[in-house]
């Protein structure tokens, strides 16, 4: 999708107070010149978001060092109401971590907050700061015999902070929670420039109102995430893995469920994967190779999950499980995986599900999460409302269906024009969200709010619920410089 | 005709090695194994052949501990036929693994044997020329491309700087490279019928072949860590180093 345009008009629109020009000076000698770029091209990066939607202005992209720095940067600008925007890895999906147009603000980018700064391997936890890239904690925790369960597509660049501040899911949700339940204790700053330390690695803590909760998925509106304690697990030896095309989308839960009670609660992964997704894996990303011989319409990447090295009682139950749902018609088909190799092939044909898709065109995409119950007949009812708004569209549908979540993206029509397309984001919105909330669902299952359903979210959300909120958002940043324009 | 192709058991390409802390070896307790991924080359062009009405059967041949069994079980749901599993606990060199094959080769008297050009744990990159040797049969290593024209197989090799095409007369032994085909996966249905086909099973000493091994280990080391990389301001400051800290110039 093309980078809206900002003409030069729109970037004057706005002018920084006196306060704010003083603030900007004073950031610039607390960090040194090492600690922040100024230039146009160099902060170009940090401005626009991952989708390449939402551009935004900022007069600064900080780069803090340590927790002391990033209270003495907001103490200035609490000082000074100047807008801060916290910003991780920039993989957020919603517009949540570039700044708005016409506006002052600092970015304040957590890259060189990147210490791990205790792994205790017998309390299952490691203290890390904001900035340690995802992957990498995943592999300090591997080698260390442990395993985060937190992962998903974007691993290689988002960040802890961002990981947190937007309470993201990923693939191990069903097993693991989302990633505000891997969170024992956080560390805060908050907008006044407050250190909250809060640090605490214990799992059983009922000292009055649970303070982390707040921050985690508050998309950086409330305050700003510089460390975290992270819940591990004994590490998976024994993974088996299989691509199952099945007959349907109720099939696949009836499947599900099979899973989870013949495995022993084994089942780690469940993705649902629809024949669109697959076209357009092998169509954009290079050496994808289709595991089954055949084309279907639905598949399910299935796995179980054993701690225990060459778990042949799992592997066999593993294949019981498939031979059943082979033989009562659930599954038409299905790959297992023979290697690490045939496994991670298995993933990449998922993980490069929202990737191909960028590089086919345009497409209106919906995170939405449903009761898993409701998963078969919420996929035909929105199918249908979308076919009403156009009739030529087609559905990318995928995701995490053993949570409920399903990513009900739409691309545009194969030979169609794209702005006529585009002309329909709201009504096609409205008729995925519609049918959402028929069936008690959320029209945000784990990307946030962010500036993308920030309107949206008023009308799906009860006032009451609303208006909390607002309440909340101004006892704790009464001036509103917190990531201003996200979420409320 | 009937092919013959030998699947190793290794250590999963995607799993970090490791040396064992005393240096004899690689760790091995509680490492993922997997088929040698140039053997499920082999395999993938095996069945290719049955399929094009070339071959009859296609045999799968595993020597070493007796989880290669599973080894042998995944060559079966690719589509190999049968399975003959040499059981052999400890270290086996290439020029055993060789004889072994070639007493197989008397025993069934298959066309052409398909071996990996070399396993991804030990790269020897021997058993097939080795093979080939003991027979007295022809080669083509490193193949890229197979094609049978009548008696003989026109076969591409992939060699240093480009591709060299070569006929050699049946029987004979290929050793595959990586680009001569995609393997398939095993389904699930093929993997309950490779429950039924049979594994036969012998010891090496039952073929007639002494197992010891020729090769003494000395040591395993990891390879050295490479150390991170030094910025300079000038170029001065970089002739410096190279002459003084590299030692280059
Ligand atoms: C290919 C791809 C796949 C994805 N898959 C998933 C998925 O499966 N599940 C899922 O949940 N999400 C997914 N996402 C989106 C997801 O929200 C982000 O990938 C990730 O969680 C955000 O981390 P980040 O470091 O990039 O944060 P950013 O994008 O930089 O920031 C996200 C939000 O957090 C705030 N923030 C960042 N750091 C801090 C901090 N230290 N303190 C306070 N606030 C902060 C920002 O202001 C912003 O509002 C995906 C994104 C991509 C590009």
């Amino acid at each position: 999708m093309a980078i809206p345009n900002v003409n030069a008009a729109e970037l004057q629109t706005y002018k920084l107070t006196t306060a704010q020009k003083d603030a900007v000076d004073q950031i610039k000698s607390l960090v040194g010149p090492r600690g922040y770029v100024s230039k146009t091209e160099e902060m170009e990066p940090h401005l626009v978001d991952w989708r390449g939607v939402y551009k935004g202005n900022a007069e600064l992209v900080c780069y803090p060092i340590n927790t002391r720095e990033v209270s003495d940067i907001v103490k200035i600008c609490s000082a000074a109401v100047m807008p801060i925007v916290p910003q991780g890895g920039n993989t957020s999906m919603c517009g949540g971590s570039v700044p708005l147009k016409n506006s002052a603000s600092i970015i304040l980018n957590f890259s060189r907050m990147n210490q791990i700064r205790c792994f205790d391997k017998n309390n299952y936890t490691m203290t890390v700061e904001a900035g340690c890239v995802l992957q990498k904690l995943q592999q300090t925790a591997s080698d260390a015999d442990r395993y985060f369960p937190l992962s998903l597509a974007a691993e290689g660049s988002c960040m802890i902070g961002g990981n947190l501040a937007t309470n993201a899911g990923g693939t191990n949700v069903l097993r693991y929670g989302n990633a505000r339940e891997l969170v024992l204790g956080l560390e805060v700053v908050l907008p006044d420039g407050q250190i909250l330390s809060g640090l605490n690695a214990l799992r059983k803590d009922n000292t009055g109102y649970d303070l982390k909760n707040l921050f985690l998925g508050s998309e950086g509106t409330l305050g700003i995430i510089t460390a975290a304690v992270l819940k591990l697990f004994p590490k998976p030896r024994g993974i088996y893995a299989a691509y199952c095309a099945v007959s349907s989308i109720s099939a696949a839960i009836e499947l599900l469920d099979r899973a989870r009670k013949e495995s022993g609660d084994c089942v780690e992964t469940f993705e649902l994967i629809s024949r669109l997704v697959m076209d357009l894996v092998l169509k954009h990303i290079p050496n994808c190779q289709d595991p089954l011989e055949e084309r279907y319409d639905h598949y399910v990447l299935l796995e179980l999950v054993s701690t225990a090295e060459n778990d042949q009682e799992l592997y066999n139950r593993f294949e019981r499980i498939l031979e059943g749902g082979m033989e009562d018609g659930l599954i038409l088909d299905a790959a297992l995986a023979q290697s690490e190799v045939q496994r991670q092939a298995f993933w990449s044909l998922r993980e490069n599900a929202t990737e191909s898709q960028k590089l086919e065109g345009a497409s209106i995409k919906h995170d939405i999460a449903v009761p898993v119950s409701a998963i078969p007949s919420f996929y035909e009812a929105a199918w249908q409302a979308i076919l009403e708004v156009e009739p030529k569209a087609r559905l990318i549908a995928f995701g995490h269906a053993g949570d409920g979540n399903l990513h009900f993206n739409v691309a545009e029509p194969a030979n169609g024009k794209t702005q006529d397309f585009i002309d329909n984001w709201g009504r096609i919105n409205t008729a995925v969200h519609r049918t959402v909330q028929i069936f008690g669902g959320s029209i945000s299952a784990e990307h946030g709010i962010g500036q993308l359903k920030r309107d949206e979210l008023t009308h799906y959300k009860p006032a009451v619920a609303l208006d909390l909120m607002q309440k909340i958002k101004s006892a704790i940043d009464p001036n509103s410089i917190m990531n201003p324009g996200k979420v409320i | 005709m009937k092919v013959l192709v030998p699947v190793k058991r290794v250590i999963d390409y995607n799993v970090k090695v490791r040396v064992k802390a005393d240096q004899t070896g690689v760790e091995l307790a509680n490492v993922k194994m997997s088929m040698n991924p140039f053997d499920e080359i082999s395999i993938e062009e095996a069945i290719r052949l049955k399929e094009a009405g070339h071959a009859e059967e296609v045999i799968a041949v595993s020597v070493g501990v007796q989880q290669c069994q599973e080894t042998i079980r995944t060559a079966l749901a690719m589509g190999a036929d049968r399975g003959i599993h040499v059981v052999h606990d400890g270290d086996i060199e290439p020029l055993v693994v060789a004889k072994i094959l070639k007493e197989l080769v008397d025993k069934e008297g298959p066309s052409i044997v398909i071996v990996g050009k070399q396993a991804i744990d030990d790269d020897s990159n021997q058993t097939g020329q080795m093979l080939a040797a003991l027979l007295g049969w022809g080669q083509a290593t490193f193949v890229s491309k197979v094609e049978i024209e009548g008696d003989s197989i026109k076969a591409t090799r992939e060699v240093d700087g480009g591709l060299e095409t070569i006929s050699v007369m049946l029987p004979a032994v290929l050793t595959t490279d990586l680009r001569l085909n995609e393997p398939r996966y095993a389904s699930l249905p093929n993997i309950m019928k490779a429950k039924k086909k049979p594994i036969e099973q012998f010891t090496p000493v039952e073929l007639g072949v002494d197992p010891s091994c020729r090769i003494e280990i000395l040591k395993v080391a990891e390879p050295p860590t490479r150390e991170a990389g030094v910025k300079v301001s000038d170029v001065g400051e970089l002739v410096d180093k190279l002459r003084n800290t590299a030692k280059v110039i």
